[in-house]
């Protein structure tokens, strides 16, 4: 795999203090993510930061991988981050057009070795929960495609920006299953052909599952996290969250990562936090709904599509 | 009222060659409005082409709603999201199957307005979402049954369809085991397959009364042909009853000779064709044009209230008489600069 190690002692005290503040939370999360890709693997790609991830390693670290979205497109070459898995951006250079039953039948048989997710709740196993928050009456978006992956994808790496409210005891809802109860065999017992949850990574760390009991533990983390963030990360669980033996430290995001996320995001479609502070959020605030407001966000996205075909064709 | 799954089992032959005749035609050139009039009815289900943003006939939920049907029900996997809510905003829809919504996925706004409003308030309607929320009684008092929701995936939508045209009652499929979805709908079954004696869950087929969907180009006879993703369109080309094609483009059917591989809903399965450029407004049609972001995103902001929402149905819905009256409203040249921007990336052969 295409990790990334160091070790804290490389940095001098004030350096880990400028690289704390030098990344934000999506550069982190993408980055880390990135990482997570054997070369030659087939990559289910979502949508925003866990489309951006396996773009990056895709144009990064494992260039032989192939990309595969939802609504049909297979093969394209990261072309700008996907806003919709039926974007025209993927579909531009995918080596393949095909519908989206036949993506889900293909994963189903095997061929789709790791995809990419994000989540609103997860529970110590890895379950998920994208569809209802019942205390605050809340109805999100729902599966997806997401049931399907988690069912049956090799295996899954969720990619989310670290919040406190997303680690659960107890999922309001199971969309995605991950290892159930976590006991031995849980998935193939309950006939999952998909090899489950591989690791969640977060601006706070990278995640992963004990191999025996399924447990979701702290694994990797970047170098600036000392034992007190790490602190702070562990009492964001309502559960004793575990912390590898040997917890390994990440290198920073790259350049060349950042360089890949920044070429296919130059739209800020994921990289601002707040849709309306992007450009697109923006123009609309600022009322130019006219022909010069089109002119302008189309020839942002043009520019966009035109730079990043420029460096793969 | 009709239920909302129908047709399990085998085909009403009799039925059939009543509804066949407007296969049967030569040409099936109507326009949108009359075809809205002839093939969907107060009570019938039915289904959009496309995928998220993309080739989805919008326009087409636009004309439903200024004919004023009632008690619809829509199956999707994911999108539509305008105008999904522009009927539940309007109550004209009784039961939405579907696996992705968009709720708050737009930043700090609702994806869906129309459908949180009635889960919190009951306005415009009483909502049931996946049997686990409901609009709270004690806050609105209503005669009119709520909307129900209904999950499952994106794989599960589509292989309803897939059943649907298959003409079997289900599919079986992998995905769902240990997850909530299946608990909760319990049109989803779990059987051990009589070959392995393994648990498999089954889907039941699905066969909506009319399938509207967006080609870029048509013959008149109803030969459909899409570049790009195919989403599950020709499925639900096949499973459904009545096939109305949205074209960009109305083509001599010589013109498909010369790319049959790219027919993917040959004329048999077409009753209607309606020959109507960017009729997946405000989303995008692969080769043709892009997404139509900043009216998007500009509606979606009108529409977060209800009084917001009711004075855009009065101004882009009611206000045109039909699609090429809103195209008037948005502008030829900004339709122009979504198509020249599409071009760029993607050009639809000869």
């Amino acid at each position: 795999m295409g990790h990334l190690y160091t070790t804290r002692e490389k940095y001098a005290p004030e350096q880990l203090e400028e690289m704390k503040e030098k990344y934000t939370p999506p550069e982190l999360v993408c980055s880390a993510g990135s990482r997570e890709v054997i070369d030659r693997e087939v990559v289910f790609v979502g949508i925003g930061i866990s489309d951006l991830a396996g773009a990056i390693a895709k144009l990064v670290h494992t260039p032989n991988v192939i990309l595969v979205a939802e609504a049909g497109y297979i093969g394209f070459p990261s072309v700008a981050v996907l806003i919709s898995p039926a974007d025209n951006s993927a579909g531009a250079m995918a080596m393949c057009h095909q519908s989206l039953p036949e993506v889900f039948i293909d994963q189903q048989s095997g061929f789709i070795d790791v995809a990419y997710l994000g989540f609103a709740q997860m529970d110590k196993y890895g379950n998920v929960n994208v569809s209802y928050i019942t205390g605050q009456q809340v109805k999100m978006n729902g599966s997806g495609g997401g049931g399907d992956i988690a069912s049956s994808a090799g295996r899954v790496v969720y990619t989310v920006e670290f919040n406190p409210r997303q680690w659960v005891e107890k999922v309001d809802y199971v969309t995605e299953p991950g290892f159930l109860d976590g006991s031995r065999n849980a998935r193939k017992k309950a006939n999952l052909v998909g090899g489950g949850p591989s690791a969640v990574a977060t601006n706070r760390g990278v995640f992963r599952f004990d191999p025996e009991t399924h447990e979701l533990y702290l694994a990797e983390v970047f170098p600036w996290q000392d034992e007190e963030d790490i602190e702070e990360v562990r009492k964001s669980f309502p559960w004793d969250l575990k912390v590898a033996e040997e917890l390994k430290i990440m290198e920073p995001p790259t350049e060349r990562e950042l360089w890949a996320l920044r070429l296919m995001d130059s739209t800020s479609q994921y990289i601002v936090a707040s849709m309306m502070d992007r450009p697109l959020g923006r123009i609309v605030r600022e009322g130019k709904l006219n022909l010069e407001g089109y002119d302008e966000f189309l020839g942002l996205t043009e520019r966009a599509i035109r730079e990043v075909l420029e460096f793969v064709s | 009222m009709k239920m909302a799954i129908r047709g399990l089992g085998t085909i009403n032959y009799e039925e059939r060659a009543k509804d066949t005749d407007y296969k049967k035609r030569l040409n099936k050139v109507m326009t949108e409005k009359e075809a809205v009039e002839t093939f969907l009815h107060d009570g019938d289900s039915f289904c959009m082409g496309g995928f998220v943003m993309w080739r989805q006939p919008e326009s087409i939920m636009r004309e439903i709603a200024r004919q004023g049907k009632k008690n619809l029900s829509i199956i999707d996997e994911s999108g539509n999201y305008e105008g999904i809510d522009l009927l539940v905003e309007l109550g004209m829809l009784d039961r939405i199957d579907i696996a992705y919504t968009m709720t708050r996925q737009v930043g700090a706004m609702s994806g869906t307005p129309a459908l949180e409003r009635g889960l919190r308030e009951g306005l415009p309607r009483l909502v049931e979402a996946g049997g686990v929320l409901a609009t709270p009684k004690d806050k609105v008092k209503s005669d009119v049954p709520s909307l129900k929701i209904v999950d499952w995936t994106n794989f599960q939508v589509s292989l309803r369809f897939v059943a649907g045209a298959f003409n079997i009652p289900f599919m079986p499929c992998r995905s769902s085991f240990g997850s909530d979805i299946p608990k909760y709908n319990k049109e989803i079954k779990e059987i051990n397959d009589p070959y392995e004696n393994k648990p498999l869950i089954l889907i039941p087929a699905y066969k909506p009364d009319v399938a509207f969907i967006s080609v870029q180009r048509a013959d008149r006879r109803g030969n459909g042909q899409i570049w790009g993703f195919k989403g599950t369109d020709y499925w639900k080309a096949r499973a459904a009853k009545y096939v109305v094609l949205l074209t960009e483009e109305l083509v001599p059917t010589e013109k498909i000779y010369e790319n049959p591989g790219l027919t993917v809903i040959p004329a048999y399965c077409t009753d209607a064709v309606i020959h109507l450029p960017f009729n997946c407004l405000p989303t995008g049609c692969f080769g043709c044009y892009t997404v139509d972001g900043i009216n998007f995103i500009s509606h979606l902001r009108q529409r977060q209230s209800r009084d917001g929402a009711l004075k855009w149905l009065d101004e882009w819905v009611y206000g045109c008489k039909n699609h090429f009256e809103y195209c008037d409203k948005v502008g030829w040249e900004k339709l122009d600069r979504l198509a020249k921007s599409e071009h760029k990336l993607n050009r639809i052969p000869g």
